[in-house]
């Protein structure tokens, strides 16, 4: 057994030994994959999984890393990247990943990408060409 | 500031060009020559061609302590670069039967299943599926 086998086992039994909340926030995880275009409230996610919304927000920064809120926006974002490359119109992009209006997508996208989505979509556009 | 290429020294830049495309199925992206026998050589992942760019540069084979702290994690079977996959059972089975050999088969970490493999040019490489 190498010293990394060593270190990923000790390390799985300290930090990964509670079954039923692994399988709460990774339940949660897929549920947002499937569901991030709908109208995701923490009290609906909370509801689904059983459990207090506080105690899911605290699991899921635990155990992912980020919150529940920066989770779905990373993932509506890398939807979004998707539908522009396709050639989907940006306000049909906006409303297809769950936002509800299309200057606070065109505000965020371009925070998190660098580029509005119109830019982002000529710039693909431009290297499809 | 943007981060656009990450660097893994290997020991044969050629070995692992093939490793890389033939085993992993990377693209290569950039290939130049430089000084005597070395190359900037860039490999991509086949499915995001624009995505970060990998260095396959020539690791410092002269440089005594480098060699040592390389050969060090190796056997201590630490990887220093992963790679995500949306399966790590698939791609487990895939390089296997390419003849690829893991050291750690795959395994759950909480939300994650990771599983490591060696790129026979001098590194252990970690894949990682988030659950």
């Amino acid at each position: 057994m190498t010293p990394y086998l060593i270190e990923i086992t000790r390390i799985k039994d300290i930090c990964y030994a509670n079954k039923g909340q692994i399988n709460t926030v990774i339940g949660t995880r897929h549920y947002i994959d499937n569901h991030f275009d709908k109208d995701l409230s923490l009290d609906f996610l909370s509801n689904v999984r059983f459990t207090s919304k506080f105690h899911l927000l605290r699991l899921f920064k635990k155990y992912y890393g980020q919150t529940l809120r920066q989770y779905l926006i990373d993932k509506r974002i890398e939807q979004s990247k998707i539908l522009l490359v396709r050639g989907t119109s940006v306000t049909d992009t906006c409303f297809e990943i769950g936002f509800e209006s299309p200057s606070s997508f065109s505000t965020l996208f371009k925070s998190r990408v660098g580029l509005t989505p119109t830019e982002f979509q000529k710039k693909s556009n431009f290297h499809k060409a | 500031m943007k981060i656009r290429v990450i660097s893994i020294p290997v020991q044969d830049q050629e070995k692992a060009l093939q490793f890389y495309t033939e085993k992993l199925d990377f693209v290569k992206k950039v290939d130049v020559p430089l000084s005597e026998s070395n190359r900037w050589l860039i490999v991509v992942s086949r499915e995001e061609q624009e995505g970060v760019e990998i260095l396959l540069e020539p690791a410092p084979n002269h440089f005594e302590p480098a060699k040592i702290y390389r050969k060090a994690l190796f056997d201590a079977g630490i990887p220093w670069t992963q790679f995500h996959t949306d399966n790590v059972q698939l791609e487990y089975e895939r390089l296997i039967n390419l003849g690829v050999e893991f050291s750690v088969k795959p395994t759950e970490m909480g939300t994650v299943k990771i599983a490591v493999f060696d790129d026979t040019c001098g590194n252990n490489i970690q894949i990682v599926e988030m659950l």
